[in-house]
């Protein structure tokens, strides 16, 4: 793999909810962590473990307590009132956003960030029918109002909005949540060729292990307002111990393979994906005939 | 996410906070008759000690008792500014007299007198109800209070009261999801803060559809969970907490009514001025 460049980073920063009420509750502390370009990285954690903040924090909408936000190596609040610049090169789409479609038709709803842009008409045009492509909306919704459509659809018209305005940075906050297996493969799927196509950065919150398996190049586990871990998927899944000490399952594979191991089978560590697996049993499978062969 | 308290309510467990709230929404209505029976220096006087004696009887601090004063302090200078100069008093009350200005003592103690009676009713209206009395045991007195009215003339006074509780306990569920729209709209380049006063009016449209697309949901959510519970309106319907006067209720109006006839009693003492 190439050299990563370090896309947004976070150093020492510290966000407090409520501070100096009874209702005091530290969501993030002192985290230092890059985000690489051209690159999927999910981040992983409990519920409270601060990941929500985190994002929010990614795109300026949380200014942290102490620390710096870095985006290319320029700090985010130096120029307070130019924050909507930010906004522009960080595109966040927050836990269930289908709330927040208001325009008469799915085609106004997605064109709305992109003419916040100041774009021309035919670009913005052009951008919300790639953006629609990439979020899987089929032609024949795009002239429906918002509010007639099912949830995963809202979902997709949402994302495709922020994914218009052709983002440095796409953070999804849960895009999954919620979610029939076919629709979680619809909007995952989707973000992760829509990232190949544009090598902007990707940045998917979840708490579903499988989901961060099949989609994500990198991986950050979050525990206690505080990233534990950090790598690529591969090194993550290897360490199976400390994900389940940070109170978080492996997949389900993950998890079967391990039992198998602990059996007296020889399975290669850093499996964690459905097909990565059939492979390795095969494997085991053919290698045993050959024994009973012998 | 912001913690927003909805209300003034002050919890505490002092003797106000303890009275029957059906008692605290009569007495305040008291309360303020009394302080418009007013009309002499010594009655006045009187007013102004039982606020104080009510303020200590709700061990609400005198900070928050202030703030709860500040919002109508110009509406109080400014009557009592336009009492000084305007009332026109006996040509031998005359107190200082220029140009055109001519200010009696009539004046000076009718804008004092003034300046006490709105103290009266703001503490009279915050201490018995707002600050001592949560929304929801208000709308239960209010219910309770206004039951006869159903009787009489078959007025939908529970549902009413249904209406005000169910007003006020989505108050801060609205609060937190205008917060979440704002954030999302602003994540797509939303900008209320330049352009025009048109301009910016237009910038509300993505929050308030979405906004009022959510409460119509939630509407019609809560409609069919209360009918799946069967809910069917207030008749024969009982509940879960019956409010029951004690003796210290009664104590609280037999002061009040002292208040009343101390009041009538001392607008006769010619003290300093009576009105």
């Amino acid at each position: 793999m190439t050299e990563k460049n370090v896309k947004l980073s976070l150093q020492d920063v510290s966000f407090t909810y409520a501070k100096g009420t009874p209702h005091e509750m530290k969501a993030l502390d002192n985290v230092s962590l890059d985000i690489y370009a051209d690159t999927v990285t999910g981040i992983i954690g409990h519920t409270g473990s601060g990941k929500s903040t985190l994002v929010q924090m990614l795109n300026g909408l949380i200014k942290p307590e102490s620390g710096r936000v870095l985006i290319d190596g320029e700090d985010v609040w130096a120029k307070p009132k130019e924050i909507t610049k930010v906004r522009f090169k960080v595109g966040l789409v927050m836990q269930y956003p289908e709330y927040q479609l208001f325009e008469a038709t799915v085609k106004e709803d997605i064109a709305y960030g992109p003419k916040n842009l100041g774009l021309s008409k035919e670009e913005v045009a052009e951008r919300v029918k790639s953006a629609a492509a990439f979020a899987g909306i089929t032609q024949d919704i795009m002239e429906k109002s918002p509010f007639e459509l099912s949830g995963g659809q809202k979902r997709r018209v949402a994302i495709a909005g922020i994914m218009a305005m052709h983002p440095d940075v796409l953070v999804l906050d849960e895009p999954a949540a919620g979610l029939d297996p076919a629709g979680r493969k619809l909007i995952l799927g989707g973000l992760v060729r829509y990232q190949r196509m544009t090598h902007c950065a990707v940045v998917i919150v979840s708490h579903s292990m499988e989901d961060m398996a099949l989609y994500c190049d990198d991986i950050i586990v979050m525990e206690n307002s505080k990233p534990i871990m950090h790598g690529t998927s591969r090194e993550i899944f290897t360490q199976e111990e400390r994900i389940v000490n940070a109170g978080l399952d492996v997949p389900e594979v993950t998890a079967l393979l391990k039992s198998l191991r602990e059996n007296g089978f020889d399975i290669p560590y850093g499996v964690y994906t459905v097909d990565q697996a059939i492979n390795a049993l095969h494997e085991l499978l053919k290698q045993k005939k050959r024994k009973g062969n012998n | 996410m912001k913690s927003i308290t909805f209300g003034q309510f002050y919890p505490s467990s002092s003797p106000m906070h303890r009275l029957d709230p059906r008692m605290k929404v009569i007495l305040a209505i008291l309360y303020i008759v009394c302080s418009f029976l007013c009309q002499s220096t010594a009655a006045f006087i009187a007013l102004l000690v039982s606020s104080v004696l009510i303020i200590l009887l709700s061990n609400i601090p005198a900070k928050i008792v202030l703030r709860s004063v500040r919002p109508i302090l110009i509406i109080i200078m400014i009557t009592s500014l336009i009492n000084v100069f305007m009332v026109k008093g006996e040509p031998e009350n005359l107190l200082v007299s220029w140009n055109f200005i001519n200010i009696y003592t009539e004046g000076v103690f009718n804008a004092i007198f003034i300046v006490v009676r709105i103290f009266a009713l703001v503490i009279g209206s915050s201490m018995f109800l707002t600050y001592t009395t949560t929304p929801i045991m208000l709308t239960d007195a209010i219910e309770r209070l206004l039951s006869p009215l159903h009787k009489l003339f078959k007025l939908k006074v529970h549902e009413f009261a249904m209406m005000m509780t169910i007003a006020l306990r989505f108050i801060p569920t609205f609060v937190d999801e205008a917060d979440k729209i704002i954030s999302a709209q602003k994540s797509r380049g939303m900008d209320f803060n330049s352009g025009g006063l048109i301009k910016r009016a237009k910038a509300f449209v993505p929050v308030l559809i979405p906004l009022f697309a959510s409460a119509y949901h939630k509407a019609i959510d809560l409609a069919t969970a209360m009918e799946c519970r069967c809910y069917r309106g207030g008749d024969g319907r009982t509940r879960m907490t019956v409010l029951k006067l004690k003796p210290r209720d009664f104590v609280a109006f037999l002061f009040m009514l002292l208040l009343g006839v101390g009041v009538v009693l001392l607008n006769r003492v010619p003290f300093l001025y009576v009105m």
